[in-house]
């Protein structure tokens, strides 16, 4: 009686993937199959395109109410992701859940690229996709713009780009620290430091070449300039690219980090 | 005289056998920021073997089993299981494992065949229906088939246990490592761990940790015991039992105890003494080099200088918690 003698077809992946088929089959069940799926949808809607139809039927201009659209987008998507990348990897290393699949068949950069997979999509889904689409449809029906559609994908791509940059980055502070405050803390000053006056005009006048090199500017009116996703969405060229590609780069090095900081991690 | 004092005894104990040992470990040891959490440790798990690890809290146990496991790196020494190293094959070890924590926690949302369905995933890309009657097999070996679709959220502990061994057990692995697979649980919970290791010895190596030394000598062929991050003896079940039947005798006394115990203690024959005192009477356990004259010397030795009435007085056959509580004892008191 041992694995080899039945007529079960042992796994194949060998490697870093080793276990990341199994474990990303499970991290997108967590989304379809508890409530995080519906819940981070419903929350997304009612922030994203409650708080836009409000401002709309206020008379608000459409081209305001747009950037705070934008700016709502850019203070809430980092909480949720944030508050995923804590739950599912501090939560696991402190509930004991990790160690327990880490005791499988899995690689430990394959227990993190199906945490970043699964999230990386059900944000895409729930803070993007879903209210992209409806605040489309408000600003063309209510708000009577015309919106050029490409224009308005790549802008919700800024946005998804956005989301991704803090996702990774509280990952990674999640495999760097053991406690929730650092993470919550240091995601969310970064996060909130781009938006708050109080904090960006001194940065602005003391540390200018911040705005290119942090994703502030990506979907909020960092330094007077607009939002780049605000250019994106109304078919006008971009007054720069920096911020992209620096944040691009950003995600890729937190995700080296994570794993490499996640391989030395002992239960 | 128990093998944790003298160094030969530890490998004259090892078990010999033609197999390559399961778990082989040389000088494996762990530090803990600065502290010595497992001191260079040889030991051997022998092929089919039921291996009980035993100690006292802090012992080591579970550092030695997150360290084969990969859940950590040795600070020093070597291991393999299955000749496998233990830190750079750990993968090829883990495909022929299975592993009990010692507080088992698992994905609250999912049902128990959930919980094994995603198991097996990480051992077998299918057939479905395959992996569908593994799963159920595997449930019924542990008699939760008919919990089998109830979120583990709501289980006992003594349910999670056994969820704990099916999970441990759906890849039929070659080796079996437990880490306190019955604390927790009830008498019942507990005879129910142990006859799903008796039921599945025939087919694997069984090396689980535990407290509970009865159910050691019950279901184990051989025992390793460590004290303090330090391995103290380890062999067969019987050779430790043998060892440790150094005869011992009860008595029990009312009165002058002192100067009992101080006859007693004169004795060159009395090689230990452990009193208890219990509603006005004295009662020790005399560990003697010769029974005989024991048996025939205690009783008028105790009643030699008057003002003693003996309430009780027999033979007293050792078990493994005798043997066990005397190794750790005289192991603490060697440092």
């Amino acid at each position: 009686m041992n694995a080899n003698s039945v007529s079960l077809i042992p796994s194949r992946e060998r490697g870093w993937r080793m276990g990341l088929a199994n474990m990303l089959t499970k991290e997108m069940g967590t989304w379809l199959r508890t409530r995080r799926g519906w819940s981070q949808c419903l929350i997304a809607l009612l922030l994203l395109n409650g708080s836009l139809a409000l401002n709309l039927k206020s008379g608000q201009r459409v081209d305001q109410a747009g950037l705070t659209f934008l700016t709502i987008a850019a203070l809430g998507v980092p909480i949720a992701a944030i508050s995923l990348a804590q739950e599912s990897i501090l939560g696991e290393k402190h509930s004991g859940t990790a160690a327990w699949v880490l005791s499988k068949p899995l690689r430990r950069p394959a227990f993190i690229l199906a945490k970043l997979m699964a999230h990386g999509l059900g944000l895409l889904i729930a803070w993007v996709v879903l209210p992209g689409g409806i605040a489309y449809l408000q600003f063309i029906v209510e708000g009577g713009m015309q919106l050029s559609r490409i224009g308005f994908v790549k802008a919700m791509g800024l946005n998804y780009l956005n989301l991704f940059f803090y996702l990774t980055l509280s990952m990674m502070l999640a495999t760097l620290f053991n406690g929730r405050g650092p993470v919550l803390g240091i995601a969310l000053l970064v996060a909130w430091s781009g938006p708050m006056q109080f904090i960006a005009q001194p940065m602005q006048k003391y540390a200018p070449w911040l705005d290119s090199i942090m994703p502030w500017r990506l979907m909020i009116d960092f330094g007077r300039s607009g939002p780049l996703a605000g250019y994106l969405a109304l078919g006008t060229p971009l007054p720069t690219v920096v911020p992209i590609i620096v944040t691009i780069l950003w995600c890729v090095l937190f995700i080296v980090v994570t794993i490499w900081r996640f391989r030395q991690e002992e239960f | 005289m128990y093998p944790t004092l003298e160094p030969h005894l530890k490998t004259s104990l090892v078990v010999n056998d033609c197999a390559p040992p399961v778990i082989e470990t040389h000088d494996l040891a762990k530090t803990y920021m600065g502290i010595q959490a497992l001191q260079p440790l040889d030991l051997q798990v022998q092929q089919n073997s039921i291996c009980g690890f035993l100690g006292p809290n802090g012992a080591g146990k579970t550092t030695t089993i997150k360290l084969l496991l990969g859940l950590a790196k040795p600070s020093g020494g070597r291991a393999w299981v299955f000749g496998k190293d233990i830190v750079y094959e750990s993968d090829e070890i883990r495909r022929r494992v299975g592993f009990l924590s010692q507080d088992p926690r698992y994905y609250d949302y999912m049902t128990a065949r959930q919980t094994l369905r995603f198991t097996a995933g990480f051992f077998y890309e299918g057939p479905k229906a395959e992996i569908e009657s593994r799963v159920s097999e595997t449930l019924k070996l542990v008699g939760l088939a008919d919990k089998a679709d109830r979120p583990i959220k709501g289980f006992s502990g003594g349910e999670r246990q056994r969820l704990g061994i099916a999970q441990a057990q759906v890849n039929y692995p070659d080796l079996l490592i437990l880490d306190e697979p019955a604390a927790s649980l009830d008498p019942i919970g507990r005879r129910d761990v142990l006859e799903v290791l008796t039921r599945l010895r025939k087919h694997t190596t069984i090396f689980y940790s535990t407290h509970i030394l009865d159910d050691v000598q019950r279901v184990s062929d051989t025992v390793i015991i460590l004290n303090r991050g330090a391995l103290v003896a380890q062999g067969p079940i019987e050779e430790l039992l043998a060892w440790g039947q150094a005869v011992s005798f009860t008595l029990t006394v009312k009165g002058d105890s002192a100067s009992v115990e101080a006859r007693l203690r004169s004795q060159p024959w009395v090689t230990g003494i452990e009193m208890t005192s219990k509603n006005g009477r004295v009662s020790w356990q005399i560990r003697v080099s010769d029974p005989d004259l024991a048996e025939a010397q205690l009783v008028p030795l105790a009643l030699a200088g008057g003002g003693v009435t003996v309430c009780e007085f027999g033979r007293r056959a050792q078990n493994l918690e005798d043997v066990f509580m005397n190794i750790v004892k005289e192991s603490n008191h060697e440092r």
